[in-house]
């Protein structure tokens, strides 16, 4: 508060407001383009429903399809990966930091699991979770851990050597020096690491609730579209970017907000 | 102050040219009408404060910037644009780092569309000026901070300029770097009579090397004076510990710490400023 | 307290080096307690399959044709995303990179729709591409679009501003510039974007073939849970994560020797 106070209050310039007028603008102006290619029958209203329809079945999405819940549900599943991811995720790193032969062994597999198209496992998942919750979960857990544990470890192991050196100079134990230097110091890297880790999920979740049609928001688009409801389909999936893309600002504030004092 | 400054031999000639900056705070006079010469075959140092507008007089030279008022003519050509007879050198790092010494030198060619073969021996000639000698095939990151410098020069040379322009070439070198290295440059422009035009804030550097030096004062930048360099010819590092060297130094510091004393003050000026 | 020093370069090795020997135990461990297992009856029959089983499968599935049709199919997908897509990304992060209104404008929406789930976006794909090898590619497309342009308007942000003035002292032409300057520079971040695109594009089609298709590896993989063949199941999931780390690091190659060579 007192820092906003002092603070002259930004002028708005009209300048300064165009890029952003302009962004918006545009897609305002596509929306209404494809509206009126619809409407004079340019583009097939059986491919594209116009916008207009769209947004009128925003309320009836909303209502009828219990988005409430869904998004309740599909938020849940990632928390949980989310909270697996951390733990699991930190834990791992810390491990492979302190036992550096494991780390040499397995940094690379670690990074080459990230690379590979882990979401494909789902059908495996399937038969080892059964259709629920847990298959979801889990996805989003394993897609999202590679992330975490390297940028754990790149947090640890990147801990500038004076700093290290000054828990040195005051005789700290080993388990001091890791709590009071190498994981603080450490902290921001590992935020990053947990903040990506989400976002995987987040995709995971969705990806898979999609596929196997079970659970919230990812099952909403899949029943709107095996229902040919064309209208109700655009709507759901524009809710759905919409919801990931607060997330992204939401996990993307919250990292920010833990990693101000750097 | 204005009758000696250029002669219709010159073969670039700064004719009152002024260039202003809109900022923020309001237009700021970066350099206020300068006018000089320089003559076929000479090396002429412009040595000035930091923020004496000594950078933009080279990027308005080189053709980079454009000028608010006066012209700058170079072998009777207008420069609206960088121009072929001009040669830049710049004060950062400028290698490619994806092209080879070899590449890098040939560069210049390259864009004129000269043969391969052609410009790779013409590229080998002029690295071999340099003394870059066996490092053909290095790449930069390979080469040491002095050496990149060198790689620099012999790419600008390879475009065989009738004027050379380098900007503090040597500020990011180390002490002994920069002078073995401007030992290096006086010897191939006696040998290449190359006329060469060097920005600068060092003053050694500009005495050592020039045939007349040209002092700039702190903002706005104009010309304050012209000293000539009545130093023998050739000339290496060495010349540094003479009787003379020493005067000519003194006699520029004199002018020079006028405009730096003026400068640092401006600047503390602009600090407190900030601050409150 | 050698636990604290940097961690980067695996230590000089002997003959054969200790990394190299906990690797193979660590590989030696997961495959026996995998046997075990599978053996022990404890978990519900075929989730872990014995690695006879796999092997089996693994030998089967390479023998057969069949599996090589999919898999070109598969890869044609990927390619066509790719190229489409990555061109795309290409000119949209050049045209945003170099242009600070047009960054300011759009860059935040690209970034934003960036980490979507694609795969969401399938039914709209089938509406506009069909049932057939087209909305995979779609999907593709849209999924290694967004790397690939954000890397590139970051790389052409990047790009040294002293070797532009080189290139313009030079009068090097607009194309010159191009092709002489701004691409090499801007290569790394590019085959970064295109590295990351690849991945997301590969998934995007895999996943697009497992919900919708009647062929590819991503067919292949669906159908071997609809029948239950676990081994084959196994055994395709192996050879897809090792193809496509093997397609990604030789992506990664080709900047990686950059790197090490050109800085």
């Amino acid at each position: 508060m007192s820092m906003a106070a002092t603070r002259p209050a930004r002028r708005f310039t009209l300048n300064r407001a165009l890029p952003a007028l302009t962004g918006l603008g545009t897609v305002v102006v596509f929306f209404l383009l494809m509206e009126l290619a619809i409407r004079t029958n340019l583009l097939s209203q059986f491919i594209v429903p116009p916008p207009s329809e769209i947004i009128a079945s925003f309320p009836r999405v909303i209502v009828e399809e219990h988005v409430l819940n869904r998004f309740m549900l599909t938020l849940g599943e990632c928390l949980a990966a989310g909270v697996m991811l951390t733990v699991v995720g930190v834990s791992l790193g810390v491990l492979m930091q302190r036992f550096k032969l494991l780390q040499q062994a397995c940094e690379t597999w670690v990074a080459a699991l990230a690379s590979a198209p882990v979401v494909l496992c789902y059908p495996l998942f399937l038969v080892i979770f059964g259709r629920n919750a847990w298959t979801i979960i889990m996805m989003g857990f394993v897609a999202g851990l590679p992330p975490v544990i390297l940028k754990t470890l790149e947090g640890i192991t990147g801990v500038r050597r004076v700093l290290v050196n000054v828990g040195r100079s005051f005789k700290l134990t080993e388990s001091q020096q890791f709590w009071k230097i190498l994981f603080p110091a450490a902290l921001p890297n590992i935020f990053v690491g947990i903040r990506l880790g989400l976002i995987f999920a987040l995709i995971n979740v969705v990806g898979v609730e999609f596929l196997i049609n079970f659970g919230g928001l990812g099952q909403l688009i899949n029943e709107l579209a095996e229902r040919y409801d064309l209208a109700g389909t655009y709507a759901a999936i524009c809710f759905v970017v919409l919801v990931s893309v607060l997330f992204f600002m939401a996990v993307e504030k919250a990292e920010r907000w833990l990693t101000r004092a750097e | 102050m204005n009758a000696p400054l250029q002669n219709p031999s010159d073969i670039l000639v700064v004719d009152d040219v002024v260039v202003r900056f809109d900022t923020p705070e309001g237009a700021v006079t970066a350099v206020d009408h300068v006018s000089f010469g320089v003559r076929q075959g000479e090396f002429l140092s412009v040595i000035g404060p930091s923020g004496c507008g000594k950078s933009t007089l080279f990027n308005v030279i080189g053709g980079l910037l454009g000028h608010t008022s006066g012209t700058a003519n170079v072998a009777g050509e207008t420069i609206n644009g960088p121009h072929p007879s001009i040669g830049m050198v710049f004060q950062e790092e400028s290698t490619f780092p994806w092209r080879n010494v070899t590449d890098n030198v040939a560069f210049p060619l390259e864009l004129i569309g000269m043969p391969k073969a052609q410009r790779i021996e013409r590229a080998r000639h002029f690295i071999s000026l340099v003394g870059l000698d066996g490092f053909e095939n290095r790449y930069p990151n390979e080469l040491s901070g002095g050496m990149r410098q060198r790689v620099s020069l012999a790419r600008t040379l390879a475009s065989e300029p009738k004027i050379l322009l380098m900007d503090e070439p040597f500020a990011a070198l180390d002490e002994q770097t920069r002078l073995l290295l401007g030992d290096k440059v006086l010897q191939i422009q006696q040998q290449l009579k190359q006329t060469t035009l060097l920005i600068t804030h060092n003053i050694t550097e500009a005495v050592q090397m020039s045939d007349r030096i040209l002092v700039m004062t702190y903002r706005p930048g104009k010309v304050k004076r012209i000293v000539d360099i009545d130093l023998p010819r050739p000339r290496t590092s060495d010349i540094v510990g003479s009787e003379a060297f020493g005067r000519y130094v003194a006699q520029i510091w004199a002018d020079l710490r006028e405009e730096a004393s003026r400068g640092m003050r401006d600047e503390e000026k602009t600090m407190m400023g900030a601050k409150s | 307290m050698a636990d604290t020093s940097r961690v980067t370069l695996p230590a000089p090795a002997p003959m054969v080096s200790q990394v190299t020997m906990l690797r193979v135990a660590i590989i030696l461990t997961v495959l026996a307690v995998w046997e075990f297992l599978s053996r022990s009856g404890w978990l519900y029959r075929d989730v872990v399959p014995s690695l006879l089983a796999i092997g089996r499968a693994l030998i089967d599935l390479l023998t057969h044709g069949d599996y090589y049709f999919n898999l070109a199919v598969t890869a044609g997908e990927v390619g066509a995303a790719l190229a489409i897509g990555g061109s795309l990304g290409l000119i949209v992060g050049i045209a945003l990179g170099a242009n600070r209104f047009l960054s300011k404008a759009f860059e935040s929406y690209l970034y934003y729709l960036g980490p979507t789930p694609k795969i969401i976006f399938f039914p709209i794909m089938i509406m506009w591409f069909g049932v057939g090898p087209g909305s995979k590619i779609a999907l593709g497309t849209l999924s290694c679009f967004f790397p690939v342009a954000l890397s590139a308007a970051a790389g052409m942000r990047q790009i040294d501003k002293t070797l532009i003035k080189v290139g313009r002292s030079f009068r090097a032409t607009t194309m010159q510039m191009v092709f002489k300057i701004y691409l090499p520079a801007m290569r790394h971040p590019i085959i970064n974007g295109v590295r990351l695109g690849l991945g997301v594009a590969l998934i995007g089609t895999l996943l697009a073939e497992t919900k919708l298709s009647n062929k590819g590896i991503g067919f292949l993989i669906i159908q071997a849970y609809s029948i239950f063949d676990m081994p084959r199941m196994y055994a395709m999931l192996i050879i897809l994560f090792i193809l496509s780390i093997g397609a990604n690091s030789l992506v990664g190659h080709f900047g990686g020797l950059d790197n090490i060579k050109r800085s």
